[in-house]
C-alpha cells in the first residue's frame, strides 16, 4: 500500500532511534547557549574510542553556515541535508502550525525553481526528496544518485536564498494541511489522546503543549505573512546546517558547498528563547471517554531535563532508567505489569536530546479485564520501588549493554548519519554528541541512574492520563 | 570493497549454493561491518484454516519468544545483548524471516534464529501474553477509517480466499486460537524446502554457504503445501462502512498483471506517471495541488502469488469525498484513454533507472529487493538489462499498455467514514 510520508512530521526527534548523548554542557537553558557551550573544551573523549561517523565540521566564513561532511563510499549515492535551527517550538503564539505550514510552502518555488519543479527534477535525476518538522528543527533532504549533488545543492541553496512563498497556492495548501491533520490526528481516537495530553502537561499554549501540527483554528488563522516573517526571521544560513554524506571526496565537496552555499548574504539569526517550564501541569489528571476506542491506554508523563535545559547532569541518565523501567522485556514495567498479566504492553520514553525541558514518560495497554486503578497502582508501585531501592548495579550494565551494543548499525544507512548528525547541531549540541554516544553512556553509573530517577521522578510537574472507551465502567478511574 | 560504487547500473548479485542444496542471493559488501539475510516461504496467512484465521500470525510473533533453553526474556536479552534485529512476519501470501546484526555478532544471529524456527517453547504464558496482545491490536485497527476501509477492501476483492481475510487474525479467532493450532502453523510453513534465501553485507559467499546449513538444519523435509488458487480478483462498485469520523479513508483497487506478463516494466511507469511515489504523479497533482483535497494519493501493484492487482488510497474531509473520487476517476479514464506524453513516459523512465542505486545502501532493503526479485521468479541477471528494457519503451507502447491495463469502469471503492452524497 502507497502510503504518502513525504512533507510529513515526525513526532519525535530525528536522531531519537539512537538517542544520541554527550555530556552535559553547564545547564544551558537555551540552544544558543548550548552553541556558545559548544565552543568550550567538552568533556574529554575517552582514549582509544573512535568516532561513529568521523565528520568533519566547519563553518562558511562568509554567512556562517555550519557544513558537516561524511565520506561514505560504500555505494554512489550521496544525501544532502539542510537542517534549520527553529521548529514548532518557535511558533508565534496563537499560531501553532507555521513551522510545519512554512515546510510545505517551501516547496513552492524560489528565485530560479518554480513552483513543484524541486521535486520533480530530484525525482527526474532518479533521486528522493522530502522534509519533516519536528518541535526542534526543521529539514529538507534529497537521496541521488552521487554526481547529482551539484544540482541538488544548487537548487537548495537558491530555497535558502529566497523562497518564492506566493499567495497563488497559499489556500490550496492550507486545505493539504488541514487534510494531513485530519489524517494523522482527527481521524485517529489514539492520535487525538496523545495530542490532548501533551497539552495537559504543559499547557495547550506551551510551546511544549501545542501540536507540531497546530491547533485547527489556528492553522486556519495563519497568514502567508506568519510564513514570510517566520521564513525571514530563522531561515538564515547562521541558522542552518548542512549534512552531506556519501560518495564524494571532501576537496570537491568542500568547493561545492563554497560555490553554491558561499555566497549567500549573511542574515542575523536570532537566539531561541524557549519558556522553561511550567511549575505545575496544566491538568494533573486527565481522563478523556472517546466513543471511537476500543482498548484502553495509560500514560504517566514528567517535565524532565535535556542535555540542552535544567539540570543536565542527569540527561543520560534518565536514557539509562528509561531502559531499565519500560526498554521491553526484561524491564521492570514489562516484569511488573506484562508478566503479570495486568497490561498487554508497558514501556517508558525519554529523550535527552531535544531543545529545552523534556518528558520522561511511562505508559501501559491494560488488559480489558483489569480495572484502570489497578494497573496504575501496579504502575505506581514500581517506581516508588525504584526511588526506594534504586537500581541494580546489573540492571544499568543490562541497559547500558543493549543501548549502546549497535551503535555501529547506524553506519549501514545514508540517511541516518545526516539525521543524527544534522538534528544535533541544529539544537546547538557539539558533534561529540553524536561521535561519542556510546562512551558517555557507558560512563553512567548506577548511583547516577538513582540520583536523576530521584530529582525528576517524584518532584517533576507531571500529569497522569487515561483514554478510555465510553462505555468503560463509571468509577474505575481515580478522578 | 565498493563492487557497487565501480559499477553503479550492474549490480552483483551472485547465486551461492549451500551444501545440501540450499542456494541464497548474495550482495557482497565489506565496507560496513554489518550482515542482512532474509528468507520465506510462500503460503503465510493464506495457510490458515477458516477458523483459525490469524494462526501463523501468532506463530511469527512467537518464534521470538522463547526457544531452546532460553524462555522469552533471556532470548530477548541474548538479541538485545548482540543487537541483533531478529523477526518473522506473516504476509497474505508468504512467510518471512530475517535478521540484520553486526558482523562480530553473526555467529549469534545464527544460533539464535536457528533455534527459534527449529525449537520454539511456546510456552503458555507467553502464548497468552502473545494472544492478548494481537487481540489489542486486532481491535485497535477497527479505531480509525482507515483499518475499517482496508479490512472492507480485501474481503470484498477475495471473499472466497484466505487473502481476504485480516492477516492478524480477528479477535474472536484469536481468542480462540489453541496452542495446537500455533504448532501446526510452524509445522506447515518452516520446511526445509520450498526456501527463498537472500543476503547482504559484510559476508562472503563461503562464509553465507557454510552458515545456511546450521541456520535451517532442524526443520522438517518437503516444501509447505499449496495455498488454495487464488481467484481473480473481485469487482465490487463501491463498499461504504459506516465510521464516525471526519475524514473518509478511501482504499480503491482494480485486477492488474501477471509478474511475468511481458508488459511489466511498461504497466510500471504507466501507475508511476499516473500515480506513483512523490509529487509527479497526476493524481497527487490534480487531488492534492490543483484542489488541496488530500495529505497524499498514490497507487501502484500489491502483488500477491505473483499476480499484481492495482491497490490506492486516499483520505479526505468527508464532505469531499464525492469530488475526490470523481477527479481519480477522471484521471484514471484520461489515462486509459490517452495515454502519458512523451516527456512524462521519459521522467518516468529517468527516475525508475537513474533511482536503482538508492535501493542498494543499506544491507536489509539490499537483503529485503533480493528476495522480491526471487519472489517474483526473475533470473538472477534481471536488474542488469532492466534499464535498457525501461529505456526501449516508447510513448505510444506504453500509451497501449496504459490502455491494457487500467480499466476506469473496474476502479472498486471501499470506503469508510460518512462520506457525504455517496
Amino acid at each position: 500500500m502507497p502510503l504518502v510520508t513525504r512533507r510529513s512530521i515526525t513526532i519525535a526527534a530525528a536522531a531519537a532511534a539512537t538517542a544520541a548523548a554527550v555530556a552535559a554542557p553547564s545547564s544551558p537553558a537555551t540552544a544558543a547557549d548550548a552553541a556558545a557551550a559548544r565552543d568550550n573544551a567538552g568533556p574529554p573523549v575517552p582514549p582509544g574510542e573512535r568516532p561513529l561517523f568521523g565528520a568533519q565540521l566547519w563553518r562558511l566564513p562568509h554567512n556562517g553556515l555550519t557544513v558537516a561532511f561524511v565520506e561514505n563510499r560504500r555505494a554512489p549515492v550521496v544525501a544532502q541535508y539542510l537542517f534549520y535551527g527553529v521548529g514548532a517550538g518557535e511558533d508565534p503564539s496563537g499560531r501553532s502550525g507555521v513551522a510545519h505550514f512554512l515546510e510545505h510552502m517551501m516547496f513552492k518555488g524560489s528565485r530560479n525553481v518554480p513552483s513543484g519543479a524541486f521535486s520533480q527534477i530530484v525525482a527526474r535525476e532518479g533521486g528522493n526528496d522530502n522534509a519533516f518538522t519536528s518541535r526542534d528543527v526543521t529539514a529538507y533532504f534529497q537521496h541521488v544518485e552521487a554526481s547529482r549533488l551539484p544540482l541538488v545543492m544548487r537548487m537548495e541553496a537558491d530555497r535558502v536564498a529566497g523562497a518564492t512563498l506566493g499567495a497563488e497556492e497559499f489556500e490550496a495548501e492550507r486545505q493539504v494541511v488541514l487534510e494531513e491533520r485530519r489524517t494523522r490526528t482527527d481521524s485517529n481516537p489514539r492520535a487525538r489522546f496523545r495530542e490532548a495530553f501533551d497539552a495537559a502537561l504543559w499547557g495547550p499554549q506551551h510551546w511544549h503543549g501545542r501540536p507540531i501540527i497546530g491547533w485547527e483554528d489556528e492553522i486556519r488563522a495563519i497568514t502567508l505573512d506568519d510564513l514570510r516573517g517566520f521564513y525571514a526571521r530563522w531561515y538564515a544560513p547562521e541558522n542552518a546546517v548542512l549534512v552531506v554524506a556519501g560518495d564524494v571526496r571532501e576537496a570537491e565537496f568542500r568547493r561545492l558547498v563554497e560555490q553554491e552555499y558561499g555566497a549567500i548574504p549573511a542574515r542575523e539569526a536570532p537566539r531561541r528563547m524557549r519558556a522553561p517550564a511550567p511549575a505545575a501541569p496544566h491538568e494533573p489528571r486527565l481522563i478523556r471517554r472517546d466513543p471511537g476506542v476500543r482498548e484502553a491506554a495509560y500514560a504517566r508523563s514528567w517535565m524532565a531535563p535535556t542535555l540542552t535545559a535544567g539540570e543536565t547532569k542527569y540527561a543520560y541518565a534518565l536514557e539509562v532508567l528509561a531502559h531499565l523501567l519500560g526498554g521491553g522485556q526484561g524491564s521492570r514495567l514489562f516484569k511488573a505489569l506484562v508478566e503479570t498479566g495486568l497490561a498487554v504492553g508497558a514501556g517508558a520514553g525519554y529523550d535527552s536530546d531535544s531543545l529545552g525541558a523534556g518528558t520522561f514518560s511511562v505508559y501501559a495497554t491494560p488488559r480489558r479485564e483489569v480495572a484502570p486503578d489497578r494497573l496504575e497502582s501496579a504502575a505506581d508501585d514500581v517506581l516508588k520501588r525504584l526511588l526506594d531501592e534504586g537500581p541494580t548495579e546489573e540492571e544499568v550494565a543490562r541497559s547500558i549493554r543493549q543501548m549502546t551494543a549497535g551503535a555501529l548499525l547506524a553506519l549501514d544507512s545514508l540517511g541516518a548519519a545526516p539525521r543524527m548528525i544534522g538534528g544535533t547541531l541544529a539544537i546547538g549540541l557539539p558533534i561529540e554528541a553524536v561521535e561519542y554516544w556510546p562512551a558517555r553512556l557507558r560512563a553512567v553509573t548506577r548511583a547516577q541512574v538513582a540520583e536523576a530517577a530521584r530529582a525528576v521522578l517524584p518532584a517533576a510537574p507531571n500529569t497522569v492520563g487515561w483514554l478510555l472507551p465510553a462505555d468503560a465502567p463509571a468509577g474505575s478511574v481515580r478522578g | 570493497m565498493n563492487t557497487i560504487a565501480t559499477t553503479p547500473h550492474r549490480i552483483p548479485i551472485r547465486a551461492v549454493e549451500a551444501p545440501g542444496g540450499l542456494t541464497a542471493w548474495l550482495v557482497e559488501d565489506h565496507s560496513v561491518p554489518v550482515v542482512s539475510l532474509a528468507w520465506c516461504w510462500e503460503g503465510g496467512a493464506s495457510l490458515d484454516p477458516p477458523e483459525q484465521v490469524g494462526a501463523t500470525a501468532m506463530a511469527a510473533a512467537l518464534l521470538t519468544e522463547g526457544a531452546g533453553e532460553l524462555r522469552a526474556a533471556e532470548f530477548a536479552d541474548a538479541l538485545r545483548d548482540s543487537a541483533i534485529g531478529l523477526g518473522f512476519e506473516a504476509q497474505r501470501d508468504g512467510f518471512e524471516g530475517g535478521f540484520r546484526a553486526l558482523s562480530t555478532a553473526l555467529p549469534e544471529a545464527v544460533r539464535l534464529a536457528r533455534l527459534a524456527m527449529a525449537e520454539p517453547r511456546l510456552d503458555a504464558d507467553a502464548v497468552e501474553r502473545v494472544r492478548a496482545r494481537t487481540i489489542v491490536a486486532a481491535r485497535q485497527r477497527l479505531e480509525t477509517p482507515r483499518g475499517q476501509a482496508s479490512l472492507a477492501f480485501w474481503s470484498s476483492a477475495y471473499p472466497d480466499h484466505p487473502v481476504g481475510r485480516p492477516v492478524g487474525g480477528t479477535p474472536e479467532s484469536l481468542a480462540a486460537m489453541t496452542v495446537e493450532a500455533i504448532r501446526a502453523a510452524i509445522g506447515r510453513q518452516l520446511r526445509r524446502d520450498g526456501l527463498l534465501i537472500a543476503a547482504a553485507g559484510d559476508i562472503t559467499p563461503e562464509a553465507l554457504a557454510a552458515l545456511l546449513p546450521t541456520l535451517f538444519d532442524g526443520l522438517p523435509a518437503g516444501p509447505p503445501p499449496a495455498a488454495a488458487p487464488l481467484p481473480p480478483f473481485r469487482e465490487f462498485g463501491r463498499k461504504v462502512v459506516g465510521f464516525d469520523s471526519p475524514q473518509s479513508t478511501v482504499i480503491f483497487g482494480q485486477p492488474g498483471l501477471a509478474v511475468n506478463d511481458p508488459d511489466w516494466e511498461a504497466a510500471q511507469v504507466v501507475l508511476r506517471i499516473l500515480a506513483g511515489g512523490g509529487f509527479s504523479s497526476r493524481l497527487m497533482q490534480a487531488v492534492r495541488v490543483e484542489r488541496g483535497l488530500t495529505y497524499g494519493i498514490g497507487a501502484g501493484f500489491d502483488v500477491l502469488f505473483r499476480r499484481a492487482i492495482v491497490v490506492g488510497s486516499v483520505a479526505t474531509e468527508n464532505a469531499r469525498v464525492a469530488e475526490t473520487l470523481e477527479v481519480t476517476r477522471a484521471e484514471w479514464a484520461r489515462m486509459a484513454a490517452e495515454g502519458p506524453t512523451v516527456a512524462e513516459v521519459e521522467d518516468a523512465v529517468a527516475y525508475l533507472t537513474g533511482s536503482l542505486p538508492l535501493q542498494f545502501t543499506d544491507s536489509r532493503r539490499i537483503a529485503g529487493t533480493l528476495l522480491a526479485l526471487q519472489r517474483n521468479r526473475r533470473p538472477i541477471d534481471w536488474l542488469d538489462g532492466r534499464n535498457e528494457r525501461l529505456r526501449a519503451l516508447t510513448r505510444d507502447g506504453v500509451a497501449a499498455v496504459a490502455g491494457r491495463l487500467l480499466k476506469p469502469d473496474a476502479v472498486s471503492v471501499a470506503v469508510a467514514g460518512r462520506p457525504v452524497g455517496l
